[in-house]
């Protein structure tokens, strides 16, 4: 926790802002648990260890500031430190290599897909969540809190400890290699794309 | 905000700065940029590439919102960690 230490709440604040300001995004803090380990017992562990820290160190949290912000911050390091090691990842990946490549901050926001709207409208939700899935941890995390969860970039750059300009960037990169995967789908399911008229 | 209705026979089939308007129009759709619908309006009503791009983008949005969230939570999680919460109070 790099927040620095306000002041003391009383046992009755506390309990007021755990199930006032906490408990609430239990709901969130699961669904992103579970699509960060693919792992329902490993997902509720994450987030009881998030819950637990963050009661250990509620007198960091200021009352009525971003509480979801502030959880999903703590269950991304938790999940980083302790469970990334053996979480069920798809595909094994250069992490450093997706780092040093994928952090760069120039984008070009060419487009890189032919796909069109109409082509999503028949997806079901397992080819999304599957084609969600399938991209790498960082990828998969800003989609997340973004889409999913409806962060601002500001949010996110806190929660992530990345600049914004890392956030956005990293965003309309995790997007085109989602757009790839749906399109791959979209061409299965028989919509034509505009490579294939020409 | 959707921008169906309008009509394409007034569009450039060709953006003029496709790198810069997708990421004016993917910052409007993350709720990034105030007193975004005028600006919206008029790319839309006026270049295909944009509107194709925006609408696609959306779709995605929408398709990850409404079918990415629903992995029910465990019944019992909530009430075990008040439980262990009451332990070390
Ligand atoms: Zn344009």
């Amino acid at each position: 926790m790099s927040e620095v230490q306000r002041r003391k709440y009383s046992q009755e604040e506390k309990n007021s802002i755990f199930d006032g300001e906490f408990m609430p995004h239990i709901d969130s803090m699961y669904n992103f648990a579970y699509r960060l380990t693919f792992d329902e017992d490993d997902a509720k562990d994450l987030v009881q260890d998030t819950y637990l820290k963050a009661y250990r160190f509620i007198n960091s949290f200021e009352q009525g500031t971003n509480a979801k912000a502030w959880l999903f911050r703590i269950l991304k390091n938790s999940f980083i430190n302790e469970y990334r090691r053996k979480s069920k990842q798809p595909a094994k990946v250069d992490y450093q290599e997706v780092e040093t490549y994928y952090n760069s901050d120039d984008v070009d926001y060419q487009s890189t897909s032919d796909m069109r709207a109409e082509s999503l409208k028949d997806m079901l939700g397992d080819e999304i969540s599957n084609a969600l899935n399938s991209l790498v941890v960082d990828f998969r995390t800003v989609i997340i809190l973004c889409d999913l969860e409806g962060f601002t970039y500001e949010e996110m750059s806190k929660i992530l400890d990345i600049p914004i300009g890392t956030v956005r960037s990293r965003l309309h990169r995790a997007r085109n290699l989602l757009k790839e995967k749906l399109q791959g789908y979209a061409k299965h399911m028989g919509y034509k794309t505009d490579e294939e008229e020409e | 905000m959707d921008m169906n209705e309008e009509s394409s026979e007034a569009r450039k089939l060709k953006c003029g700065d496709t790198s810069k308007c997708f990421e004016l129009l993917e910052s409007i759709l993350d709720g990034e940029m105030d007193n975004s619908k005028k600006v919206l309006t008029e790319k839309l009503a006026k270049c295909q590439p944009c509107f194709e791009h925006f609408h696609l983008e959306q779709a995605i949005r929408d398709l990850l919102k409404n079918k990415c969230t629903k992995h029910a939570l465990p019944a019992e999680l909530a009430d075990s960690i008040r439980k262990q919460i009451q332990e070390i109070k």
